[in-house]
């Protein structure tokens, strides 16, 4: 029921001394606490870091607001709040009485008599609800606490003072799938008939232990909310018209609270008669536990010790080495040792660090399967993308290619120097890099400098394997060269002619994308690209992907826009090529989402473009004029995405309908810079400092979180793994 | 001072009053409202209270004197109680000083008096109520003459009826009422029906002397009086309550014997009986209520300095 405070919960929150912690979760804290008089309330407050949200503190105060106007006799009564306190926070009543579904959980459906009283009484605490012009939209056993005098409605989380425009953009589909009204599934109005659905399907609950459309996925659950006839089986004869009533798919058909009350309930005995004894001593043991609980506070966990990474070695620039020509490539390659990687535990099997002469330092406890310290990425203006190769994640770092088994976080190979980030790719089972000569007979007297090798790169060892394929028509030295993507058993890659330069691009170079067939190293086709402007360092493909036959990119125009190019993947011709407004460079250096037929683009209104034309055929501009979406990522004909100051959101691929959404008030801190990570269960994305998990089923809801400063992350399914990478580390959290 | 000064407050499901209540201090506490409830019209043989430290950390069930009954006699008793066990044993855990008006606390919890529960209940209570109660009652007496105890003060108040379980108290109420040899009948707190008549006429409180209150005690459970026709009795256990309460000690039952006749020969004893639903409902939802509104209760805190305000004891 509690549990004792942390050691670094506050002593004291306004007048009030915390008790102990009663839970926690993705908004904030709940805490038992006493006045200096001694009074007991539960006392809710708000992370700072989701205040900061000006959204979100103004849902905090609705939710108190809402609270005040439900009142005590049918919500938890209001003590005192400061939403404008740097961690928001209101006190209520300490309810003593089970949510409803845990009720059903410990005593198995309720008897007839005791979803009369309920629903009579809910009936009641929504007529109040209603008459003050709020509507509760989110009435759902968890929020529905049963005392002996009673049920109490919580948590207005999303509740609405009716018409106010402010809070209408939460948007559609907010709520719990399976309580939802069918007009609030489909994005309508959800009004005070709303209300009435939802309770109906709440007591359908009670008396059978099933919400009325059973369980599922969101996407399922919004569609049978709709459109599905409600499962009545198991509730009692007499309730089944009454029930049926309120579930009607017509708002205008339901009944009011007080009609719906009178045909439930004749008033007669009081509430507590018509409980169950089991239900009855589980509200006894509450109302006798929480004297029974007495101020404690964890200590501070001891600080754990971790071996710093040697700090990094002084690395001479590459293109300074370059200047010199093929010998400094081997001075370059000597070069590789200064691999910087030392594992450190984390909470799993990792070793212990092996590295030595290295100062312990402090650390915080850390969330992660295993950490393991890495060097920052060679060239600052392309960050590192880690790699899912096999069992690894293939990582170019310091000055070389690495590979860690995602399973453990051991480095399996941490060798051949490989500065590049933009020479290595995978089609997620092999790996593929751009490979340079050493300054030896290679290059010796032909034109144009070196040939452009690529080779694949053996899993075990890390080394690079005989080149399947050369190319000497093209410079293989030049900084700018790319291994786009490869996929199918064809590489393609971007290569320039002409005079190597420290300072990027040349306007003599020309430069060509062609696709190289892996197997027989032979080229398929070339196909020319716009020539550069002198000195620019913009790389031409910021990621790239293949489906429906297309070669899919973004790439940076000169004057640093981004546009999507289609080509044929068996003849390399452009088949359409348009501008992104609005999407900056930096946050689209990624493979892009694709599936069979569209292209999928956020970083401003989430849009998906036709692969066949490249025609808009669907964007939430029009629904959401001014929502800004995050990367997305593409899973099972939907389209997951993080909406700015709202949480992460999935859309049908091919309509854009939202067909799921975040709950739980945590999404206004959801970071948009990176796609979300999906796992079987839980959905991850990061908020300040900690990557949230939020279950993607019909709750929707924050679950857990971990602390990392990551800032990319991935998804390593083999090993069930997050991975994630951080300005000098690589970690692992659990994907579920 | 009235001994039932606030009764009407959340011990029998009202508001606590708080206006007369919290004014009154008693050793290191303020009270917050009385236990128990005169309408019931069953004596109490202490002044209880629900009260809080003046620092507002510790709440706690606060016994006093009533006036004119002799202080030391009360806390000798008190301070006895300390040492009792058993699962329905409620010592004393904080003591007046001796030279202090008397008082003595023990740990709150949400408690109805068996009176009160009947009162809330609308009568009698249930026969599974009066088996479950009976049975613990019964096993912690059994404990206590183990240990070579006479309680001496069983009665219809003295039962608190708890979430989990009967909660003995007013251990040694007869003893403290009048020294032995001096007739009892009469005394202010001492409920008639339930003192033994042997200790009534001044007898030395012993064992079997517990098994007549018992028997008293689960009578006034089962019909709502302490001294019951015969026929009143529930049937299934007509025969052992009227053991009990025969005037001659050596006919009354053992509590063993008792035990198994209220058990209904359930091996396992009170922890099967106090299974859910030993308690009727509407007790229950007024242990609830006694507990959110001793939850709500504030006393008054005079300035910052109020939590570490000494004791100041009560003038008498």
């Amino acid at each position: 029921m509690s549990s004792p405070l942390t050691h670094d919960d506050p002593e004291t929150i306004g007048p009030y001394r915390l008790v102990a912690r009663l839970g926690s979760g993705g908004m904030g804290t709940v805490y038992l606490a006493r006045t200096a008089g001694g009074r007991t309330v539960a006392l809710k407050t708000m992370h700072a870091h989701i205040a900061s949200d000006p959204a979100s503190r103004s849902r905090f105060r609705l939710e108190t607001d809402a609270a005040r106007v439900v009142g005590e006799r049918f919500g938890a009564g209001v003590v005192d709040a400061d939403p404008r306190a740097e961690t928001p926070w209101f006190a209520t009543e300490y309810v003593l009485g089970p949510p409803l579904d845990e009720a059903v959980d410990l005593c198995g459906p309720l008897p007839e008599a005791s979803v009369r009283a309920l629903g009579a009484a809910l009936c009641g605490a929504l007529g109040q609800l209603h008459a003050s012009d709020v509507v509760h939209r989110d009435l759902k056993p968890s929020n529905v606490l049963v005392t002996a005098y009673g049920p109490k409605v919580i948590d207005f989380g999303i509740a609405r003072a009716a018409g106010d425009a402010h809070l209408t953009r939460i948007g559609v589909a907010v709520g719990t799938p399976a309580f939802m009204s069918p007009e609030q599934a489909g994005g309508q109005e959800h009004s005070a008939a709303g209300d009435v659905f939802a309770l109906a399907g709440l007591l359908v609950f009670a008396a059978t232990g099933r919400p009325p459309f059973g369980h599922g996925q969101a996407a399922d659950l919004i569609y049978r909310v709709q459109y599905a006839e409600p499962d009545l089986t198991g509730v009692p004869d007499s309730l089944v018209p009454v029930l049926a009533q309120c579930l009607d798919k017509n708002p205008f058909r339901r009944p009011t609270t007080d009609w719906l009350a009178a045909r439930l309930h004749d008033g007669t005995g009081e509430f507590a008669d018509h409980l169950p004894d089991v239900l009855l001593a589980d509200i006894a043991r509450r109302a006798s536990e929480v004297w029974q609980i007495t101020p404690r506070r964890l200590p501070r966990p001891p600080e754990e010790e971790h071996t710093a990474a040697p700090t990094a070695v002084a690395r001479p620039s590459r293109r300074r080495l370059l200047v010199f020509g093929g010998a400094a490539l081997a001075v370059a390659g000597a070069g590789a040792a200064a691999w910087a990687w030392s594992a450190r535990a984390g909470t799993g099997p990792a070793p212990r660090p092996t590295g030595s002469g290295s100062g312990r330092l402090p650390r915080k406890k850390l969330d992660s399967v295993w950490q393991i310290q890495v060097a920052g990425p060679p060239d600052d203006t392309v960050p590192a993308r880690p790699l899912v190769v096999g069992d690894l994640v293939v990582l170019v770092a310091g000055k070389g290619l690495g590979g860690i088994v995602a399973e453990t976080g051991h480095i399996r190979f941490a060798s051949d120097r490989m500065e590049n980030t933009w020479q290595v790719a995978t089609d997620g089972e092999r790996l593929i890099r751009l490979v340079q000569a050493d300054g030896s007979a290679h290059n010796a007297g032909k034109p144009g400098g070196f040939p452009l090798l690529l080779a694949s790169v053996d899993l075990a060892t890390g080394k690079a394997a005989e080149p399947f394929a050369e190319f000497t028509d093209v410079n293989g030295v030049l900084d700018q060269n790319q291994l786009v993507c490869t996929a199918d058993g064809v590489a393609y890659v971007a290569a320039g002619r002409g005079t190597y330069s420290i300072d990027g691009f040349l306007a003599s170079q020309t430069w060509y994308l062609f696709a190289v067939d892996i197997s027989s190293g032979k080229r398929l086709w070339t196909t020319t690209l716009p020539a550069r402007r002198e000195g620019s360092r913009r790389l031409y493909f910021l990621g790239a992907a293949v489906a429906g036959g297309r070669l899919v990119t973004l790439q940076e125009a000169n004057d640093g826009t981004v546009r999507a190019v289609a080509r044929d993947t068996r003849s390399g011709a452009v088949r359409w090529d348009r501008p992104l407004d609005g999407v900056r460079p930096d946050l689209v250096r990624r493979p892009p989402a694709v599936d069979e037929d569209h292209l999928y683009v956020g970083c401003g209104p989430l849009r998906a473009l036709r692969l066949s034309d490249g025609e808009v055929a669907w964007d939430t501009a029009s629904e959401h004029p001014g929502a800004t979406y995050g990367p997305p990522v593409v899973k099972d004909d939907f389209v997951y995405a993080a909406r700015k100051g709202h949480g992460l959101v999935g859309l049908s691929g091919t309509g854009g309908a939202v067909m799921w959404e975040e709950r739980g008030g945590q999404g206004a801190a959801a970071d948009v810079t990176d796609p979300p990570v999906i796992g079987p269960k839980y959905m991850y994305n990061k908020r300040g400092s900690e990557l949230w998990a939020i279950a993607w089923n019909s709750t929707g809801a924050p679950v857990r979180s971990f602390r990392t400063t990551g800032e990319v992350f991935i998804a390593h399914e083999a090993s069930a793994h997050v991975i994630a990478l951080g300005g000098r580390f690589l970690a692992a959290f659990p994907l579920q | 001072m009235q001994a039932n000064e606030g009764a009407t407050g959340v011990a029998a499901g009202g508001e606590p009053d708080r206006a007369t209540a919290s004014r009154r201090q008693v050793g290191p506490y303020r009270v917050i409202t009385a236990l128990d409830d005169p309408r019931t019209r069953i004596p109490v043989p202490e002044r209880r209270y629900i009260a809080r430290s003046v620092d507002g950390r510790h709440t706690v069930l606060l016994s006093l004197p009533h006036p004119g009954g002799d202080p030391r006699r009360f806390l000798a008793e008190a301070d006895g109680s300390r040492y009792l066990l058993g699962p329905c044993a409620a010592p004393a855990t904080a003591l007046a000083a001796s030279d202090r008006p008397a008082w003595y606390a023990r740990p709150y919890l949400p408690v109805l008096p068996l009176p009160t529960a009947l009162a809330v209940h609308g009568g009698p209570l249930p026969e599974r109520t009066v088996r479950a109660l009976g049975t613990a009652l019964a096993e912690t007496l059994a404990v206590l003459h183990g240990q070579g105890l006479t309680f001496a003060g069983v009665s219809p108040a003295a039962v608190l009826l708890a979430a989990d379980g009967p909660r003995l108290t007013c251990y040694g109420a007869v003893r403290a009422a009048a020294p032995d040899g001096t007739p009892r009948s009469g005394l202010p707190g001492l409920e008639p029906g339930s003192l033994p008549p042997e200790q009534a006429s001044g007898g030395r409180p012993r064992p079997l002397g517990d098994v007549y209150a018992l028997g008293a005690t689960l009578a006034y459970a089962a019909t709502g009086h302490t001294a019951p026709e015969r026929d009143e009795l529930p049937a299934a256990f007509r025969t052992a309550l009227s053991r009990c309460l025969t005037r001659d000690p050596g006919a009354r039952p053992s509590l063993a014997e008792l035990a198994d006749a209220l058990a209904g020969g359930d091996p396992s004893g009170s922890a099967t009986l106090l299974a859910p639903g030993w308690l009727p409902g509407r007790v229950i939802a007024a242990l609830a209520h006694q507990s959110a509104a001793v939850l709500t209760a504030e006393i008054p805190v005079e300035g910052a300095a109020a939590p570490v305000t000494p004791p100041v004891p009560q003038p008498n």
